[in-house]
This record gives structure tokens, C-alpha cells and sequence, in this order.
């Protein structure tokens, strides 16, 4: 998925590709480094570069730009879900079909709202800074309601520890019911 | 179920708002575009995220089984939510049960039904393991929420130690007067033989030895030994322990006891068990294969327990050691009290044989040449010591864990034919 946008973005990027090289470079390392660290934050890192070498390309970027946060979306989502998989001992089926599935139709859902947004950009309207206010502070109030959302029910986040069953380390006492094994008084 | 966010969400959600503040601040629409999927997918799983009615329950085919056996254990996990649901189970954790598969087992449970997780269990050793509860995870759809529980009640899966069959045992040098297989000293009625005296008002006619009567010229009758039982009380050593990872002389030991517990009370002998050492637990001799289950399942609970306590021979209630019976100490012979409490009871008179859990096993020689030299001082020093407690006249059998007891047991019985009139002293 990586070689696939990174090569997207190299195969436009004409006077840039150097960068755009390096850029892929370095998503693929963090990519690796977060993979084999069991880290989500550097593979979040990987899709920001991604994200940024984006801006390289110099035809179509509007029209393209859906698809490619799609990608990358899906990019993030198979990588994270395949570290907190990592320490699963058996794994059925339909839960890959199922989060597959689930990724990809937001994905999908998430690339027709941004592919109807590009489609609002490119209308000609005015620029203007009443505009420009207008466009920030839809952003801020989308953004701040779903911070809203997350403290109203979870409160902050920690790092998901592994799942750990409780229960003695090696020996449990012997049950109540036992027979009189009489202690000393 | 505690509810929180999925370590990813905060960096999807991060995404998403750096993508729309840098499109802002840079004025290129493509970054709003390309966070737009990310708003979506975390709005999304945020507004859908409903706390999962799970239960999970642990249902062992049976309790009880002999270590080293396979079991098949279920997972009942039910889903009362409306949705399904993603579940990520783990049954137990404890590190003398194998589990296959190991680690967790992730299902995706449908709306209003229930799955089922088969798990295998194999205890590495005797004990009683514990089995639940049922740690859960689970997962809204898109995996931006997750939420965490345990689920459903402990049981306890008791592994008995296996046994070894004992065709020869030590014979005890006293008796007490109850039917059983060993011949006693005494003179009564039984079926050994043990000598011939003068006919007197009383006896018997099929007592009558006509040869030796028609030899003396007077009546003669037979004396015979009557077969009657033994006190065995079994003194496990729990003070000291060599160990290596994967078994170490207590569990040995263990399994010696309860070979032995067995073989006793098959010749209808009374059988008492005593665990000596930190902590002193202690079970009166009696007869049955009652009996035998209190002993293997108080032997379960044996353990090393640490403790600068110095305990002798009075820490013993006297109940515990019946007159005449028949002591076996089982130890590795590496605390000194121990050592001490096996001289004691000797002194005392009991009648006491210590059945060596060899440690050599479970314990290799460092890698330098003065290791190598402590080692073998080590070993004559243990050989040392067991040559004093034979020189109290304390019969001692080294048993090396993996090997036949039974012959340990026969080199006990040769020490105390030949030295059975000082023994009675």
C-alpha cells in the first residue's frame, strides 16, 4: 500500500522526485520502525510524510486527493491492526473479513464526502477572508465536537496494555473445601 | 466493561486535525482532503461505539486430572448487544499449564449469540491450577474504541501427581495390632510360621505339630506370627528445594509420597503424611482409599515456604507420630534443620528411614575449574552426611528423580536386616 502512494505521488512529481523519494523513504522506515516497536505513533508519522509528500504532485491533486486519503487510511488502519494482532494466538476469520471490511467502507464513505468537498473547492467562489473564516471554523467545531465526544465518554487515553488474564503465578492455595490438613497453632 | 479509546484513535484524530489546521494555514485545499477519510473514520467509530453486553464463562471438561494430561477446556463467550461484536479472550495464565492455543483467541461474536473457544490445557506439574477468570477485550467495528473486563467465576483444576508402582516396600519394625500383611513379631495366630513349644490347656488340636510330637515323645504345638498392619507417617521435607526450570525436588518428592501413600494403605496400613518445613501442615494416620485422597489432595497444597523459623522434633504434635510407626523422611537433605529433625527423631527411638530426593539433577557444576572442585567437595560432604545418619542407624536410599524407587526402597530394606538388632535397641 506504501509502494503503491509513494509511487503515485514519484511518478508526477517531476522536478521534486528527489524529494519525493526521500519522503517515501522515510515513511517506509518509520513504517517498519513502528511495526517492529509495536508502536502506532511512528506509523502515524509514516502517513503524515505520506500525507505531505502528497502536495509534490502537480497534476490532479484535487481530484486524486480523496482516493489518496483513502489509501492512506487503509494503509494506517492494516498497519495498526496488524500490531494489535501480533499477540493473538488464534485468530477467526471473519474478524479480518469483518475489520477489513469496516475499514474500507469508511474509506469509502470518507473519500465520496472529501471527493464532494473537492468538488466544492473547485466551484469558483471568491476568495475572501469572511470565506477563509468560515472554512476555519467548520474545521475547529468539527474537530473540537469530536474531542467533546471522546473526554464526555472516555475521559484520556492510555496505551492499550496486552491483554493479561488474572489468576495466580504458578501455585494456588488448595480449595476450601480440602480435607482437615490442620495447620500448627 | 471500562470503556477507552484504542491507542490509535488519538493519532487518527491527530491526523485529521493537522491535515485540516495545515490546509488552512498553507492554503492548499488537498490536505483537508486528504484528512477528510480520517475525520470520518474517527466521528464514525466514536458516534457507533456502544459498551458490549459480554459474558464469558470457563467450562472445564473435568477438575481433576493426573499431571502431564491433556484437557480440553471451553469459553463460553455471549454477546447481548444488539451488534456484534469483536472479543479477544484469554482464559488463564499460570505458568505450570500449558495452553494451546498460547496467547489470546480473537472471534467476532454475533448479535444476541454465543460462541464457543476451545482451549487445551496440559499441567507441567502437580497442584492445583487456577482457571479463570475470563480476561475480555472487545472491540467496537472500526476498532476505535476498545473495552475490558473480566468475565465469569475461578475454578480450581487439581493435577494429582503421578505414581509409580511400588512392588517392594519398607517393612516397618514394629506392628500394630490390626489386620494387615506384614508379619509381626509377635506369637498368635497367623499364617507364618515362627516356632514350636510343649502342648498346653488351651490350644488347639489342628495346632498340634505331630511330627515333633511323634520326635519328642510329647505333645508338641505350632507358634505362628500373625499378619498385622503399620503407622506409616510420611515426612516430606519442604524447607529446602533444588529447582531448574523445569522441576526441581519437591515435585519429586511429592510424587514419591504419594507412590508410597498408595502402595501403604494397599497393604492396609494407616498412612499419615506431615509437611515440614516454613510452614507445617500434618495428616493423623489412618486407614482407606479415603485416606489416600486426603493425602494426594494435601500434598497438592506442599510447598517452599521461606522461613528462619528453627523447627525440631516438639514442634510435632505427638498425635502425628504414633509409638511404633514407621517414619519415612523424604528430602533432599539440603536445610540443616531437616538433617536435624531425621537425628532427633532417631534418638528418640523412632523407627526412621530417609528416602534421598537426590538434588544432583537440578544442580551442574560452574564453568571454571574451582567450580568443578566445589561441586565434587559438595558431593562428598552430602556423602558425608548420610554416612553419619546411617551411623545412627538411619537407613538412607538415594533416589534419583526420573528413576525406579523401588530398588532406593530394597537397599533400605538390606540396611535394616543387618541392622536390625542395634535398631531395636
Amino acid at each position: 500500500m506504501l509502494v503503491a502512494l509513494a509511487a503515485l505521488v514519484i511518478a508526477d512529481a517531476d522536478a521534486a522526485s528527489q524529494l519525493a523519494w526521500l519522503g517515501a523513504g522515510t515513511a517506509a522506515l518509520l513504517l517498519a520502525a513502528g511495526m517492529i516497536a509495536q508502536s502506532p505513533a511512528p506509523v502515524h508519522a509514516a502517513v503524515a510524510v505520506l500525507g505531505v509528500i502528497f502536495l509534490l504532485r502537480h497534476d490532479t491533486r484535487l481530484l486524486l486527493a480523496p482516493l489518496y486519503g483513502a489509501g492512506l487510511l487503509f494503509m494506517d488502519d492494516l498497519a495498526i491492526r496488524t500490531m494489535e494482532l501480533s499477540g493473538v494466538g488464534q485468530i477467526a476469520a471473519e474478524v479480518i473479513v469483518a475489520r477489513v471490511g469496516a475499514t474500507l467502507l469508511t474509506a469509502a464513505i470518507g473519500s465520496g464526502l472529501s471527493a464532494v468537498a473537492a468538488l466544492a473547492v473547485t466551484a469558483p467562489l471568491p476568495r475572501s477572508v469572511a470565506l477563509t473564516a468560515v472554512g476555519a471554523l467548520a474545521a475547529v467545531a468539527a474537530f473540537v465536537a469530536i474531542v467533546l465526544l471522546v473526554r464526555r465518554r472516555f475521559g484520556t487515553a492510555d496505551a492499550e496494555p496486552p491483554l493479561r488474564p488474572p489468576g495466580p503465578a504458578a501455585q494456588a492455595p488448595s480449595s476450601p473445601d480440602a480435607p482437615a490438613v490442620e495447620p500448627l497453632a | 466493561m471500562k470503556g477507552s479509546l484504542s491507542p490509535r484513535t488519538p493519532g487518527v484524530l491527530a491526523l485529521a486535525g493537522a491535515g485540516l489546521i495545515a490546509a488552512l494555514a498553507t492554503g492548499r485545499p488537498e490536505l483537508a482532503l486528504i484528512a477528510a477519510p480520517f475525520l470520518v473514520f474517527g466521528g464514525a467509530g466514536l458516534v457507533l461505539a456502544r459498551e458490549p453486553q459480554v459474558t464469558a464463562a470457563v467450562e472445564p471438561q473435568r477438575l481433576r486430572l493426573l499431571e502431564g494430561e491433556g484437557l480440553t477446556c471451553a469459553v463460553r463467550v455471549r454477546n447481548d448487544g444488539p451488534e456484534p461484536v469483536e472479543v479477544e479472550v484469554a482464559p488463564v495464565r499460570t505458568r505450570n499449564l500449558a495452553v494451546a492455543p498460547a496467547g489470546t483467541v480473537s472471534v467476532r461474536v454475533g448479535a444476541r449469540s454465543e460462541t464457543e473457544i476451545e482451549f487445551s490445557l496440559r499441567p507441567r506439574r502437580w497442584g492445583a491450577h487456577g482457571i479463570g477468570p475470563v480476561a475480555v477485550r472487545a472491540r467496537d467495528v472500526l476498532g476505535v474504541t476498545t473495552w475490558e473486563g473480566r468475565r465469569g467465576g475461578r475454578l480450581d483444576l487439581r493435577a494429582f501427581p503421578r505414581e509409580d508402582r511400588l512392588r517392594e516396600l519398607v517393612a516397618p519394625l514394629r506392628t500394630q495390632p490390626f489386620l494387615g500383611t506384614h508379619v509381626a513379631r509377635a506369637r498368635a495366630d497367623g499364617i507364618e510360621f515362627a516356632d514350636i513349644r510343649p502342648f498346653q490347656v488351651g490350644d488347639q488340636v489342628r495346632q498340634v505339630n505331630w511330627r515333633a510330637t511323634a520326635r519328642r515323645g510329647s505333645l508338641q504345638v505350632n507358634q505362628r506370627h500373625p499378619e498385622h498392619s503399620s503407622d506409616v507417617v510420611l515426612l516430606i521435607d519442604t524447607f529446602e528445594e533444588a529447582r531448574d526450570q523445569a522441576s526441581g525436588t519437591l515435585d519429586s518428592a511429592v510424587r514419591t509420597a504419594a507412590s508410597l501413600a498408595r502402595a501403604h494403605l494397599g497393604r492396609r496400613d494407616r498412612v499419615g503424611v506431615v509437611d515440614f518445613g516454613g510452614t507445617l501442615h500434618w495428616l493423623e494416620p489412618a486407614f482407606g482409599t479415603t485416606q489416600l485422597y486426603r493425602i494426594v489432595d494435601a500434598l497438592l497444597s506442599s510447598d517452599i515456604a521461606f522461613s528462619y523459623a528453627w523447627r525440631n522434633v516438639d514442634s510435632l504434635p505427638q498425635r502425628v507420630l504414633p509409638p511404633g510407626a514407621l517414619i519415612l523422611a523424604i528430602t533432599p537433605l539440603l536445610d540443616e534443620r531437616s538433617i536435624a529433625l531425621v537425628s532427633q527423631l532417631r534418638m528418640r527411638g523412632c523407627d526412621l528411614s530417609v528416602v534421598e530426593v537426590s538434588p544432583l539433577d537440578h544442580v551442574s557444576p560452574g564453568p571454571t575449574a574451582a567450580d568443578g572442585v566445589a561441586y565434587q567437595l559438595w558431593e562428598l560432604q552430602r556423602e558425608a552426611l548420610r554416612a553419619r545418619l546411617r551411623s545412627l542407624g538411619i537407613a538412607v536410599a538415594v533416589w534419583e528423580p526420573g528413576g525406579a524407587l523401588g530398588p532406593g526402597l530394597e537397599e533400605v530394606n538390606a540396611f535394616r536386616r543387618s541392622a536390625q538388632p542395634a535398631l531395636r535397641a
